[in-house]
């Protein structure tokens, strides 16, 4: 019972703390291009005369911003197929949240628990892509059908290096659950892996989140803002609440797939924001040293990649599974 | 320095290249005019094109009022005869103001004849392309100027049934595969636009238009006079306003006896130069945004603004110097600043060269690239390419070298060197701006040496312009052959007649559309980038892909398998 009644606080408290974390990672990324750019970036600390204006920080600039776009005039066009466009942004965000509760926190496991979830955790963050393509497709512009096209093209092969690296990871614990993946042990085996599929993992994760060099589909000096090039108000705000969900329980993912046990007690919790910031660190570096691929060199870049490191990790996996 | 004639050089041209001419009249600065019959032209051009391999500079029209319409062809012969350009005049009727055609001769008159149709209302007859150039093409109306049709009811009425449709496409096929980039687009800040048929992403046939800029400043200088025309040519272009007021203060030394003080024509370099400089760099940057490197940009421009510093200190502007005079310049570079200035360069062009070889080594930088936007030299010497991109076709022709404008690029005096190279391809584009821009470091550093060192008067009073004189001035701009055509008054002597400019964008964008075929849609805006279009300066261009009737032609279905056979990975 104490159990049950736990799992639904946390279950509620996770959300808006997911949304934080999001929010603090999305500003790291902002902060930290801009100081490789010779920019200056959203302020921590804001100069002092501007301190009444603005705040003493705009820690939450990324927040701030998605939170005008609640305010502003949402758009449909009228060629559209209006249902689809206007639900697939409430659909993808349903299903970014819905992901997060089956990924495991320090000092909440959720739903991490659960038989098979880290299946369900990884269709429940396919599926919220899935619907960030559907609703631009039923838009009915040009340049959000050419976006979504190379989303669909970036998707089918990022999701394969994601697909490679977890389950490699689940054939070498022998697990599908998230939580057992997570409170494991290391050893030298699993830190090999957790090197090589960790490595696929981060490049499947640029493709997902559109890092330079694939954001693709967002190019915006060839295709306007690609999918989102019809979308504005709550509706674009929605689109990229969930690109905040989905920033934390990827990284959260991450974490607790490869670097158990960090997400699993709360004692663990100054080492998981240490390891979140270095992952959101080595995102950012890729961003800024990177120009943004044509679509075929990325898929090309991928297969490359993606194939030979996914395949490196099953025999890893294999190997772990056979002799440990 | 006095600039003069080679004194036989109008003899020369009689002798030598056409015998047939009218009337033989020798400008400042190897500028011959031959006079003709407007039925000769069109053989005038067939024999300087085929044989001599001149190249046209610009075509135009004058309006003599009673006397009638003056169409000039501009060929440029500097590599023939030292800084020969044979102005060729026609008188044309007023009545009927008809004239053959030689777009179907050198491809890049085209642009040119129909702008004078539209400007000027003459017919060059045979137009292979006779759409508008400046007024939306379904404009229904002729032309307001030049001779209009008694009994003309001016209809303002548009339907859809008269639509303009680009390419030639139906309405419906137009809905799914016709991406309309511009007129206002993330990708190219100013505006144009440029009609791109996609299937898939491929792109499979572009068209072009511009028309969104006319602001009528020739006509401007025309009301203005000399003295305040070197400040209006400025405003041509923000980027590349020192090379407009050089090449229009070039073009106004010509029309008199002009003396300018050497301490001048270095500032003038310096300035030149600097601009070079401070418009390649922003090139650069604007090439690394398209591409989507956020980094490139910022790091480039931060570069940039030190240049516009130099600047700034320099002439107190950083965008429109004002410091053009007719005989000079009007401030001088004091010794002290010189120096600081010259410390600033070299330090600069040790950053520059690093973070620029970064740029052209970078893997990804390189991929997006190489092989986009193929333009080989054949192509490039009939579309009428000028400038890097010309040069980067492996065609070594620098206004600099051939033509020198009004200022210090003897290299007796100055060492630097034309940079070619032969990548035909965005990637050979961007080498070409990366070394021309080491190049002009070096150049500004030696006039900044001079200048420390030396003391002297930087202009000298001009004299009167004479009544009805002409010129023409020539320029390098960064982005390539910048000509100005004046014809002096017969009344005033302190007024222009005539004012033309054909800027280098006007050409440059002109072969974008073939380009752009067979490329990734991801490549369009880097192809247009590529070509640094100034729109500010240019805007007058249109452009099909399919030349139909010109001699070097390619049928639709080869061009388009030519260029897909290029672009497959």
């Amino acid at each position: 019972m104490v159990d049950l009644i736990y799992t639904v606080v946390s279950l509620i408290v996770i959300v808006p703390l997911a949304l934080f974390l999001g929010v603090i990672y999305s500003y790291l990324l902002r902060k930290l291009s801009a100081r490789f750019q010779w920019r200056v970036g959203p302020m921590f600390r804001m100069y002092g005369d501007l301190k009444p204006l603005l705040g003493t920080t705009r820690l939450l600039q990324p927040l701030y911003d998605i939170l005008k776009l609640y305010g502003k005039e949402t758009v449909v066009p009228d060629v559209s197929r209006r249902r689809l466009f206007v639900y697939s942004p409430y659909l993808s965000l349903i299903f970014a949240v819905a992901a997060i509760f089956f990924i495991p926190f320090p000092g909440m496991p959720l739903l991490s628990g659960v038989p098979y979830s880290l299946i369900i955790a990884s269709y429940l963050l396919i599926a919220s892509i899935l619907f960030t393509i559907l609703g631009p497709v039923a838009s009915g512009s040009p340049w959000a059908a050419i976006g979504a096209r190379r989303e669909v093209e970036l998707f089918l092969v990022s999701e394969l290096g994601f697909v490679l690296s977890v389950f490699a990871v689940a054939i070498a614990r022998q697990s599908l659950v998230i939580w057992d993946i997570s409170s494991g042990g290391q050893s030298v085996y699993f830190a090999l892996l957790t090197v090589t599929a960790g490595a696929l993992m981060l490049v499947a994760m640029l493709g997902k989140l559109h890092i330079k060099p694939f954001d693709m589909p967002e190019a915006e000096a060839e295709i306007v803002a690609g999918p989102y090039t019809e979308y504005s108000g709550k509706l674009l705000g929605t689109y990229y609440l969930t690109k905040v969900f989905l920033l934390y329980g990827l990284v959260a993912l991450f974490i607790s797939l490869f670097l158990p046990p960090i997400a699993t007690d709360v004692l663990w919790l100054p080492l998981y924001i240490v390891a979140a910031v270095v992952l959101v660190f080595l995102l950012t570096a890729v961003q800024v040293l990177n120009p943004r691929y044509r679509i075929r060199n990325a898929i090309n870049w991928y297969l490359k990649v993606a194939i030979p490191l996914g395949v490196l990790n099953f025999v890893i996996a294999l190997a772990i599974w056979l002799v440990v | 320095m006095k600039f003069g004639s080679t004194p036989d050089i109008a003899e020369y041209v009689r002798k030598e290249i056409y015998p047939d001419g009218l009337e033989y009249v020798l400008l400042r600065e190897n500028r011959v005019v031959v006079k003709v019959n407007p039925g000769d032209l069109a053989k005038v051009a067939e024999l300087f094109v085929k044989k001599f391999e001149a190249r046209l500079i610009h075509a135009t029209a004058v309006d003599l009022e009673l006397k009638g319409f003056e169409v000039l062809h501009i060929y440029d012969f500097s590599k023939l005869k030292d800084r020969l350009v044979v102005v060729v005049k026609a008188l044309v009727d007023k009545d009927s103001p008809e004239f053959p055609s030689i777009a179907n001769i050198t491809w890049q008159a085209t642009w040119a004849e129909r702008e004078m149709k539209e400007l000027l209302g003459v017919k060059p007859s045979g137009m292979p392309d006779p759409r508008h150039q400046f007024l939306p093409h379904e404009w229904p109306n002729p032309v307001e100027s030049g001779s209009i049709p008694e009994g003309y009811k001016f209809d303002g009425s548009s339907t859809t049934k008269e639509m303009y449709l680009p390419l030639r496409m139906p309405i419906e096929e137009a809905y799914q595969t016709l991406i309309p980039i511009g007129p206002y687009h993330p990708g190219v800040i100013e505006g144009q636009i440029v009609y791109v048929k996609v299937e898939g992403e491929q792109v499979v046939a572009a068209d072009i238009k511009t028309g969104f800029h006319h602001r009528g400043i020739m006509r401007l200088i025309e009301q203005r006079g000399y003295n305040k025309g070197a400040f209006i040519a400025e405003r041509v272009c923000g980027i590349c306003s020192a090379a407009h007021g050089l090449a229009y203060i070039t073009c106004t030394e010509n029309l008199y006896e002009a003396e300018v003080p050497d301490r001048a024509l270095y500032i003038r370099t310096l300035l030149v130069e600097l601009n070079r400089m401070h418009s390649h760099l922003l090139w650069v940057g604007v090439v690394a945004d398209v591409i989507g490197w956020k980094t490139g940009f910022m790091l480039t421009w931060g570069l940039r603004e030190r240049v516009m510093d130099i600047i700034e200190a320099i002439t107190g502007n950083r965008v429109n110097y004002g410091i053009w005079r007719m005989g000079g310049v009007s401030r001088d570079v004091p010794q002290e600043l010189a120096e600081k200035a010259k410390r600033t360069v070299d330090d600069l062009k040790e950053e520059c060269a690093k973070l620029l070889m970064l740029v052209a080594d970078h893997p990804v930088v390189k991929s997006r690239l190489i092989g986009v936007g193929p333009l080989t030299k054949a192509q490039a010497y009939d579309g009428g390419a000028v400038g890097p991109v010309a040069r980067a076709s492996n065609w070594k022709i620098d206004v600099r070298a051939d033509n020198p404008p009004h200022a210090i690029y003897d290299p007796k005096v100055i060492s630097w060197e034309v940079i070619t190279d032969d990548h035909c391809d965005t990637f050979g584009r961007t080498l070409v701006r990366v070394k021309e821009l080491l190049v002009s470091c070096g150049i500004v550093s030696q006039c900044l040496e001079y200048l420390a060192k030396t003391t002297g008067e930087v202009r000298i009073k001009p004299k009167t312009v004479p009544l009805g004189a002409e010129a023409v001035g020539l320029n390098e701009a960064p982005r390539g052959e910048l000509a100005y055509y004046i014809r002096a008054s017969d009344k005033d002597s302190s007024l222009p007649h005539t004012i033309r400019i054909r800027t280098p964008s006007y050409r440059n964008n002109a072969i974008i559309p073939l380009m752009l075929v067979g490329s990734n849609l991801a490549d369009v805006p880097v192809v247009m980038g590529s070509t640094d279009q100034c729109l500010a300066c240019t805007d007058r261009l249109e452009i099909i892909n399919e030349r139909d009737g010109s001699r070097k032609s390619l049928t639709w279905d080869q061009l388009v398998n030519l260029s897909r056979r290029v672009s497959r990975w």
